[in-house]
């Protein structure tokens, strides 16, 4: 898959590339409630914040932390231990010498944390440093200029840097050693279901992990403004629905809507996937100090075992090309009915998927007539598979023969499986006169509805829903809005046999269009068009693969 | 009989193979008019050198290669694919008129039987992204090595990976810093796989900041598959006073028995090509240069030993400051470090 090359410097390609300009305002969307609990070294005592904890210590223990700190010289693992130390101490009921020595927490099994999810522990990096006074920036010398002052402060800082940057890394391998230790206990549960998950061939795992395709496609996703911005703007302009609510998310990916979804307050949120990525997203969740409220399961929603009965919202991001190719809609639903409550919310809620006949003669010549005249070759048989297989590719709405038709509207609360599989009737008028008739596109708009029982009209446009004044958002991934990262669905006809005939605008066409899933493939997607004009004895018809 | 081969294969190797079947990618390759143009330039001024020989084409994709073959005279081309796009050479071969001149093989070189015992020249066009990305030049030299008769000849036979050292900030920013901050939430552990891989991507001439140096010729008479693993220093000599975010590689590619020599680079000082530059960033934000300041290198390539295909990349480096010229306002930095990649 050929990306566009955003050139690799250009500062004026990459600006906009990951348009957050529109953040509109977002930083209020914690709950209003506090996420970080600081439970105090010495007792159970709970506090919002590191230093009225370490305070309390203090006044109410005479337990200066931040002095032992200082005075014992400790490096990042030495303050780990020692916070580990101190709660083992007083967990276990053993007293605390008044005069700590480093000896006390020399044992390695102090880097475990005794708390799960201990605040403190990610809180270390913030506490003030116990500045020392560096006379560096010595006045006497001051006829001799800033410039050698303002030079040998650079150097500090440089050096403050560096040592920022070992803090950093420290911390980072801190974080593997807790990531582990907490892998094997939520494998726990999944290891007695009948997810098992963990036998995984180690080699193509990691092949899996370090490849091109794998960043990229999350990178992708998460730089599809138009795709993440719809979702966060829904969850965040919609605390009051998630507040207290526990939500699962289909197909976590790595983890941002689940994400969205605690820090507009909801008390629990289950994040399910089955690729390897949900490693991933479990870091990303507990760096993120979200860990008490997410819970991530590896394997297909299907078959985990999931912590609670029920839940009130299920937001997914299961669409794929053509809306169904390789979509997780199937799991979506299966969840649906197993797990959301009767009066429970979907996340998105409603699609509706359009068709358009399509006329472009640039494409055709670049793509398709190509091959006849290959440096005075002619290669067409490499024509041959661009009529049977869709393609996936971003049209310009200049290539659209007729306004788009609305073939089919999936309301989420109510589809099933059933109903991905269809044959439904579809028609056009030509807006302008053309040479051929090139094809047809196919794509589809997302609704984010806050309620179950607003309706959605079939025909209803996401790029008008704004204005209309409803309730919920919407984004569109058809050639007349902003590119997203599903493109859309395009079919060519194959116009190689025989001359195409021209068609004046106005003229009338219609037919059915049908989307199957193959016998031999349930992961394949086939999508098979008829098409009349008026002034035809006969239809045409053909059948397009995704694959 | 392939397929069974294909089913041998490590997952990641029938990939290899697999992948090379869309018509994406050859779309994309004859398209990329540097390196076919440079192709048939080299191939058809010089028929003086194709009339009657046989030729081997080692990884014919579409058979391009072997008609350009036949166009300039040679009497038998044989084209060797390990890919199903072979099939497609075979219809484009015939349409073209030229089926009993070339003869198409699908499988493996190291396991086809030829009809010759020698041939008289190889063409290839065999280089993948940092010229050893997925190439077939192990390939090629089993070729040469088994097929080549004494004095044969290679097209092309010379190629060459240059180094140098790029302004790159705000991109850098988008595609590795982007991860600390998505939508409001830290992405540190997708950020560490993104400084892992190189990235292949274009980059323009103005952002070079230091010359450019080469720093691995291969000579294809000549050079073995030992060689494909390598470590070589290098030196770059900063133009001006910058940030250097990211170092970056590039590859010419010469055709020497040309009458007249024929080359091709793949730098961002010329036309673009689909292999664009490999682009790898520092972990350090930057290195700040001074004109004059030498970043002293080191660049280690070698092959993963799990995955052949997959390349195992060190750069370290250290930046030596200009003494000649005294900075007064310049800064303590501390500007070496020790890169580590992995391509795949």
């Amino acid at each position: 898959m050929e990306k566009e090359a955003p050139g690799s410097s250009g500062s004026s390609d990459a600006s906009d590339i990951l348009d957050m300009r529109d953040e509109e305002g977002w930083e209020d969307a914690e709950p209003d409630v506090e996420e970080s609990q600081f439970i105090s070294l010495m007792d159970d005592e709970v506090f919002t914040d590191m230093m009225q904890m370490l305070d309390h210590c203090k006044a109410k223990h005479n337990l200066d932390f931040l002095e032992i700190r200082s005075r014992l010289g400790l490096d990042f693992y030495g303050n780990i231990k020692l916070v580990n130390y101190l709660r083992s101490q007083v967990h276990s009921g053993k007293p605390i010498p008044s005069e700590i020595t480093k000896k006390d927490f020399d044992d390695e099994k102090y880097l475990k944390p005794v708390l799960e999810d201990d605040a403190v522990l990610f809180t270390l990096d913030d506490l003030p440093e116990v500045v020392e006074i560096h006379d560096e920036v010595n006045v006497q010398d001051k006829g001799k200029g800033v410039e050698r002052d303002s030079g040998s402060l650079i150097a500090r800082v440089s050096e403050l840097e560096e040592e920022l940057r070992k803090v950093h890394s420290q911390f980072s391998d801190y974080r593997d050693t807790v990531k582990t230790t907490l892998d094997k206990k939520w494998e726990e549960p999944s290891a007695n279901g009948s997810a098992a998950p963990k036998e995984e061939p180690r080699d193509d795992d990691s092949h899996y992990f370090s490849s091109y395709s794998y960043n990229d496609i999350h990178e992708t996703m998460l730089k599809d403004a138009v795709r993440t911005d719809a979702y966060r703007d829904f969850i965040y302009s919609n605390k009051a629905l998630f507040a207290g609510k526990t939500v699962l998310d289909v197909g976590c990916g790595t983890g941002i809507l689940s994400m969205f979804c605690a820090k507009a307050g909801a008390a629990r949120v289950i994040a399910v996937d089955n690729s390897a990525i949900i490693d991933k997203a479990r870091e990303n969740i507990f760096n993120n100090g979200f860990a008490d409220t997410i819970t991530c399961l590896r394997g297909k929603v299907e078959e985990v075992k999931l912590p609670v009965d029920k839940v009130d919202i299920i937001v997914s991001e299961w669409m794929g090309y053509c809306l169904l190719y390789e979509a997780m809609l199937d799991s979506v639903i299966w969840a649906r009915d197993k797990y959301l409550q009767p009066d429970g919310l979907m996340v998105p809620s409603h699609m509706n998927m359009w068709v358009a006949p399509i006329a472009d003669p640039d494409y055709i010549s670049d793509h398709i007539a190509f091959w006849r005249d290959v440096y005075g070759f002619d290669m067409k048989a490499m024509q041959a598979g661009i009529h049977e297989d869709a393609q996936v590719l971003d049209m310009p709405a200049s290539t659209l023969a007729a306004d788009p038709f609305p073939f089919l509207q999936l309301s989420l609360h109510t589809t099933a499986v059933k109903d991905l599989v269809f044959k439904r009737k579809w028609s056009g008028k030509l807006k302008k006169d053309i040479d051929a008739l090139d094809g047809f596109i196919i794509w589809f708009d997302s609704f984010f509805i806050p309620s179950r029982t607003e309706v959605v009209a079939e025909d209803a446009k996401a790029e008008e829903w704004a204005a209309s004044g409803k309730s919920g958002n919407a984004f569109t991934t058809g050639p007349g809005g902003k590119v997203t990262h599903w493109k859309q669905g395009v079919m060519l006809i194959d116009n190689t046999k025989e001359k195409p005939v021209g068609h004046k605008e106005g003229e009338q066409l219609s037919g059915e269009l049908e989307y199957a899933v193959p016998e031999d493939n349930s992961r394949a997607l086939n999508v098979s068009l008829t098409w009349k004009f008026e002034s035809w004895q006969k239809e045409n018809s053909q059948s397009w693969k995704m694959r | 009989m392939v397929d069974e081969q294909m089913a041998g294969m490590a997952p990641s190797e029938a990939h290899y193979f697999n992948s090379y079947n869309h018509h994406g990618i050859h779309e994309e390759m004859l398209k990329d008019r540097v390196r076919t143009e440079t192709y048939r330039d080299a191939i058809l001024h010089n028929a003086h050198l194709f009339k009657d020989k046989v030729v081997l084409d080692v990884g014919c994709g579409t058979g391009i290669l072997s008609m350009f073959a036949v166009q300039a005279g040679a009497k038998k081309v044989i084209g060797v694919d390990m890919s199903t796009i072979i099939d497609k050479a075979r219809e484009i071969v015939a349409l073209n008129g030229m089926s009993d001149k070339i003869t198409l093989i699908r499988g493996k070189m190291e396991e086809v039987e030829l009809e010759y015992p020698q041939v008289d020249i190889i063409i290839s066009e065999w280089m993948g992204y940092f010229l050893l990305y997925e190439s077939m030049l192990d390939t090629v030299l089993y070729a040469r090595d088994r097929y080549l008769a004494k004095n044969g000849l290679i097209f092309p036979d010379k190629a060459t990976i240059f180094m140098a050292g790029i302004e790159d900030g705000a991109y850098k920013h988008d595609k590795i810093d982007f991860w600390d901050d998505v939508y409001g939430f830290n992405f540190a552990p997708l950020k560490e796989i993104a400084l892992a891989e190189p990235l292949v991507d274009k980059v323009t001439f103005d952002v070079l900041k230091t010359d450019s140096t080469p720093v691995l010729t291969l000579d294809l008479y000549t050079c073995t598959t030992a060689d494909l693993a390598f470590t070589v220093p290098f030196t770059l000599t900063a133009r001006q006073k910058d940030r250097v975010h990211a170092l970056i590689s590039w590859f010419d590619i010469e055709f020497t028995a040309c009458h007249t020599p024929i080359s091709f680079t793949t730098g961002p000082h010329a036309e673009g090509t689909h292999w664009k530059q490999t682009v790898f960033y520092l972990r350090e934000d930057y290195v700040l240069v001074w004109p004059g300041d030498k970043i002293h290198g080191m660049l280690e390539n070698k092959p993963n030993e799990q995955n052949k295909r997959d390349l195992d990349i060190k750069i370290s480096y250290k930046l030596e400051p200009n003494q000649t010229k005294a900075e007064p306002k310049r800064p303590a930095q501390i500007s070496q470090g020790e890169l580590t990649f992995k391509m795949c």
